[in-house]
């Protein structure tokens, strides 16, 4: 048996000194390159099957056991396992952490800047004004309130008579007002709309005209010869200017916070009686007037902004739409879509609303 | 306007501060834009609104401020003898211009510089001292609201005045050194020759007071409001007495001024007063307006007490004849030009009172709140667009007319027929834009040059809007139609990267506008190719809806790429919206799903160039087969390997039967029978 087990010796010999040239691979493995480590696990799967594969000494080896003394079969069957359990170990073992190491190597490789900017096409933009017109309808649309718009270009009757804005009112000078070659005039604000809804519609109504008007003013950085104007209109029986108030109240605390207070000032348009101009308590400095110790920029640090023109529709408005200035009584309002756009978003030049240039536009969400 | 707070104070019993005046003033409707300091003095910048001509002056003010501080006013009267030897002095021709004018005498005045009181009273609100005479007219109009003007007797022909319209080519210099030509309607202060003074508006030069004056002649007088507008616009002379009078002055006033004046000149010219003539053919009519004060609360919600209420509206000059029972009836002070209904005496109390005494309630809610009709579907139309990456636009509805022959536009909207098909306005803001535009294109164009010179060379926009045209109907008003307008140009872009990726192209619209459709819930869009004015030959085509033509899509052709400069390609499309909008939307209803499997099958076609892929499509449709269930685009190739007039076109056919699994053999038949048909009436040639 002796000389068996002297061949078995020798084949482990044989393994370790054959081995001995993988040595230095453990301490040195964290900096092997992965190329040089993929050949290197090429290389000790051939050398595991040199050495542990059919054609391989121990399997050789394991053919002796037939030639031992039965009653030293036994020992020496476990000696041959045992020897060949220890070339196994060691090349797994080796085998095992090159595999792990470049697998470590790989998925480092393929670590991905989690940080690069996502896969998404560009997407668009809103114009300014839609974005606010969509809000501002969308709370006087649950306010009950209608929405309607209609002609740009209109007759004198509807844009200057039937608002009670007689001949010779500077309101109808044409240095204001945008005429066509056929004596048309271009809207030059939205209270055209009162006087055709309240035709189609009679009383009681409740409606608001956000549209297009034009007025002959050059443009500068508050004044365009075209901008918007959303008008509000509401008749029924009863109705007051504190339903006025609180109707102006309503909304622009919807749009503006909760605590936003308005207040009304006397003023003068020929379509209502009385009349007034609201403002509404500053969004930026809460009214205070100063905003991080800094004059507030949207109120001009007197805690208003003005914003619009109000009042209770002048009975001769009422009368030419059919309505019984005795019956009913209404409110109307408006203001100006642009000037508050660019107090929203401090904006200091309204021409660029027009300009469609794509850096301006793509700054509103 | 400028109100001097010492001036006030002269004419007002009151010891508010300058800035308690100022607060007053704004609560009722004079609102005070600034309060600034002048030598000892404040000054009130006041905006007032256009009806409001009687507190052009510092009495009309202090009239305001008596009734809202309950305040006395004092008021100095006169007793100036009022006669005079020569009934000839003045004679009033056109009494329907010049309702009333007063002419005063004074002789021995001797020109010269003001005192210095007086002149510090003209600079506090922004005036320039002339001389004494001139200041103090001046003076007098700032204090009591009535223009005047002195003219140098002694230089008027037959010193005297007739007051008429100006004659056929009448011509004179007025004060500002201008010669002046009038028309037949307006109203002219002539003496016995010649004109002297623009009535209202402006003196005359030759006339006027100079250091040798030794007589005056003061007119304080009232013109008809209109004339003075129109005279004054027309000759572009807007001066502060032609503002005063447009907005209306106090024609029982004009005696009291006049004796102001005259007073003045006595005082600090040393002159001597002489003849008076009053001559007042056309008489202000009273008016009286009835209130009912329960019309008060019904209008502004206020509670006010009927003797509050009274005693607002006196203050102010409203005399009450009747004040029980109800209605009371006031007479509307002659000073207020503004006031005729009922709402104007509710507003004078209100305004009083205060709006900020008005309460806030909403209104009792009655109905359902509505969007426009087709406001949804429009709100989907651009929020579909945006997420395709288009930016919203909105251009100027007025556009140049060197672009009315540029692009094709929408059908049935300009009438050929006609001689103007255009709107057009009398004039423009911005340069060269008299047209209201017929189609969205040129400002989408403009936009994209505007973005090109930014360096902005990926641009996608869309815009909604109205074009106009004239009517066919003279009698109609301008057609107003709302068109959809898209323009894309450079290539795919990322959010957050700066890189682009492939080039836009006409697919690209076409799938813009397929979105479009989509978003408001309509069929799809057939596409006809078509030579299109503004559009490249071979790229371009008409869209139609249910076989009827809406709009056009396709890349600009190089002329009008070269007229804007653009060294890419920019494809454009404009629908007609209204339109498509008035369309039926598509109702959805479900199909049950397939139990079956399909079979599918690629297959290539050498087509001519000239054949189109509806063609394709339709040749398979039009056979009819139950089993086939969809026939579907894979890819196109032309180019390396191709004849130049072939390309190849690959679809995919769809065979599946929902009753049972198809055998190979049923599918293999009709299969045949379509690729040979497609053959056959195509000249298409299979290839694999």
């Amino acid at each position: 048996m002796s000389e068996q087990k002297q061949q078995v010796l020798e084949i482990k010999n044989i393994f370790e000194q054959e081995f001995s040239r993988f040595a230095d691979v453990r301490n040195t493995i964290n900096n092997l390159s992965l190329s040089v480590a993929e050949n290197l696990r090429h290389e000790i799967s051939e050398f595991k099957i040199k050495h542990t594969g059919k054609k391989s000494l121990i399997a050789e080896a394991k053919k002796l056991i037939g030639r031992v003394a039965p009653e030293e079969r036994g020992t020496f069957g476990q000696f041959v396992q045992s020897v060949e359990k220890e070339i196994v170990t060691a090349i797994d073992g080796l085998e095992e952490k090159l595999k792990t190491y470049i697998n470590e190597v790989k998925t480092a490789r393929e670590a991905i800047d989690v940080t690069l900017p996502a896969r998404r096409p560009r997407v668009g933009h809103l114009h300014p004004l839609t974005l606010l017109r969509q809000r501002i309808e969308d709370i006087f649309v649950s306010m009950g309130y209608a929405i309607e718009d209609d002609r740009e270009i209109e007759t004198d009757y509807y844009n200057f008579d039937a608002l009670n804005i007689p001949e010779g009112h500077p309101a109808r000078e044409s240095q204001d007002t945008f005429y066509t070659t056929t004596g048309l005039a271009l809207r030059s604000q939205t209270s055209t709309v009162q006087i055709r809804a309240m035709e189609r519609r009679g009383a009681p109504l409740r409606v608001i005209a956000p549209g297009r008007v034009f007025r002959r003013d050059t443009p500068d950085m508050t004044h365009v010869p075209m901008f918007h104007q959303i008008e509000g209109l509401c008749v029924d029986k009863g109705i007051t200017m504190a339903h006025l108030k609180g109707t102006v109240a309503e909304w622009l605390r919807r749009l503006f916070g909760k605590d936003t207070k308005i207040r009304m000032r006397p003023s003068y348009f020929p379509f209502t009686e009385p009349s007034a101009e609201f403002d509404f308590s500053c969004f930026k400095c809460d009214g205070t007037g100063t905003f991080e110790g800094e004059r507030c920029r949207p109120c001009k640090g007197s805690g208003w902004i003005e914003l619009g023109g109000c009042g209770m529709v002048h009975p001769n408005v009422l009368k030419n739409c059919n309505v019984d200035p005795e019956i009913y009584s209404g409110f109307a309002f408006g203001f100006g879509l642009e000037r508050m756009c660019a107090l929203m978003y401090a904006l200091d030049d309204i021409r660029y609303m027009f300009d469609n240039d794509v850096r301006f536009l793509e700054q509103f969400r | 306007m400028n109100i001097s707070y010492n001036w006030l104070k002269d004419l007002i019993e009151t010891d508010l501060t300058p800035q308690e005046i100022a607060e007053n003033l704004t609560k009722i409707g004079l609102a005070v834009e600034g309060i600034h300091p002048f030598a000892n003095d404040f000054v009130f910048d006041i905006d007032l609104t256009s009806n409001r001509g009687d507190c052009l002056s510092h009495w009309g003010v202090a009239r305001e401020i008596s009734a809202i501080a309950d305040c006395g006013l004092r008021i100095a009267d006169s007793n100036l003898e009022r006669n005079s030897a020569n009934p000839d002095l003045v004679t009033i021709q056109d009494a329907d211009l010049c309702h009333r004018f007063t002419a005063r005498i004074i002789k021995n005045v001797k020109i010269k510089p003001s005192p210095e009181w007086l002149v510090k009273r003209l600079e506090a609100i922004g005036q320039r001292a002339v001389n004494n005479v001139a200041d103090i007219t001046n003076y007098v109009m700032h204090e009591l609201g009535n223009p005047m003007h002195a003219f140098d007797l002694n230089k008027l022909a037959e010193k005297r005045i007739v007051v008429r319209r100006a004659r056929v080519g009448e011509k004179m210099q007025t004060l500002d050194e201008v010669e002046r030509s009038f028309s037949e309607d307006m109203l002219l202060i002539c003496d016995s020759e010649k004109p002297v003074a623009v009535g209202g508006v402006m003196g005359g030069l030759h006339s006027s007071i100079s250091d040798e004056t030794t007589d005056v002649l003061l007119e304080v007088a009232y013109f008809k409001r209109d004339s003075i507008r129109q005279t004054s616009r027309k000759l572009g002379l807007a001066t502060e007495a032609a503002y005063r009078f447009e907005r209306g002055v106090d024609i029982e006033n004009l005696i009291r001024a006049s004796n102001r004046a005259t007073e003045l000149i006595i005082e600090l010219a040393s002159g001597v007063a002489g003849d008076f003539v009053d001559i007042y053919p056309t008489k202000r009519e009273e008016i009286s307006v009835e209130l009912r004060y329960e019309k008060i609360k019904a209008l502004t919600g206020l509670d006010v007490s009927n003797e509050e209420a009274a005693r607002i509206l006196t203050k102010l000059g409203f005399k009450s004849a009747i004040r029980n029972p109800q209605p009371a009836i006031f007479t509307v002070p002659t000073w207020r030009h503004d006031i005729s209904i009922e709402q104007d005496l509710v507003e004078e109390v209100a305004r009083h009172v205060g709006y900020d005494k008005i309460g806030v309630e909403l209104p009792p809610s009655v109905g359902a709140g509505e969007y426009q009709p087709n406001e949804v579907r429009k709100f989907h139309l651009r929020q579909a667009l945006a997420n395709l990456g288009f930016d919203e636009a909105i251009s100027y509805s007025f556009i140049d007319t060197k672009n009315d022959d540029t692009f094709e536009l929408i059908p049935d909207l300009v009438d050929e027929e006609l001689e103007e098909k255009f709107v057009t306005l009398q004039d423009s803001i911005i340069e060269g834009a008299v047209r209201m535009r017929p189609s969205l294109l040129s400002g989408l164009l403009d936009a994209v040059r505007t973005n090109f010179n930014h360096q902005r060379k990926d641009v996608k926009l869309f815009e909604l809007g109205k074009v106009f045209a004239t009517a066919s109907n003279e009698m109609d008003l301008p057609k107003e139609q709302e068109l959809f307008g898209l323009v894309l140009t450079g290539g795919e872009t990322f959010e957050g990267k700066s890189m682009t990726g492939r080039e836009l192209d006409f697919f690209d619209t076409k799938g813009a506008l397929e979105v479009a459709m989509d978003a408001i819930n309509l069929p799809s869009l057939q596409y006809k190719p078509k030579e299109i004015k503004h559009l490249r030959k071979g790229q371009a085509a008409e869209i139609l809806f249910n076989g009827r033509t809406v709009g056009s899509i396709g890349r600009i052709n190089d002329e009008i790429s070269a007229t804007y400069k653009f060294r890419q390609p920019v494809y454009v499309a404009e629908i007609d919206l209204q339109t498509l909008l008035a369309e039926k939307e598509n109702a959805v209803f479900y199909k049950p799903l397939s139990k079956f499997p399909a079979v599918t099958r690629d297959v290539s076609f050498l087509v001519k160039r000239t054949t189109s892929y509806t063609e394709i499509i339709q040749t398979v449709q039009d056979q009819g087969f139950d089993l086939c269930k969809n026939v579907s685009f894979v890819d196109v190739y032309e180019g390396k390997g191709m004849a130049d007039d072939e390309r190849s076109v690959t679809i995919r056919l769809e065979y599946r039967s929902d009753e049972r699994t198809l055998i190979e053999a049923e599918v293999e038949e009709i299969h045949r029978q379509i690729l040979a048909e497609i053959e056959t009436k195509l000249g298409a040639k299979q290839r694999f």
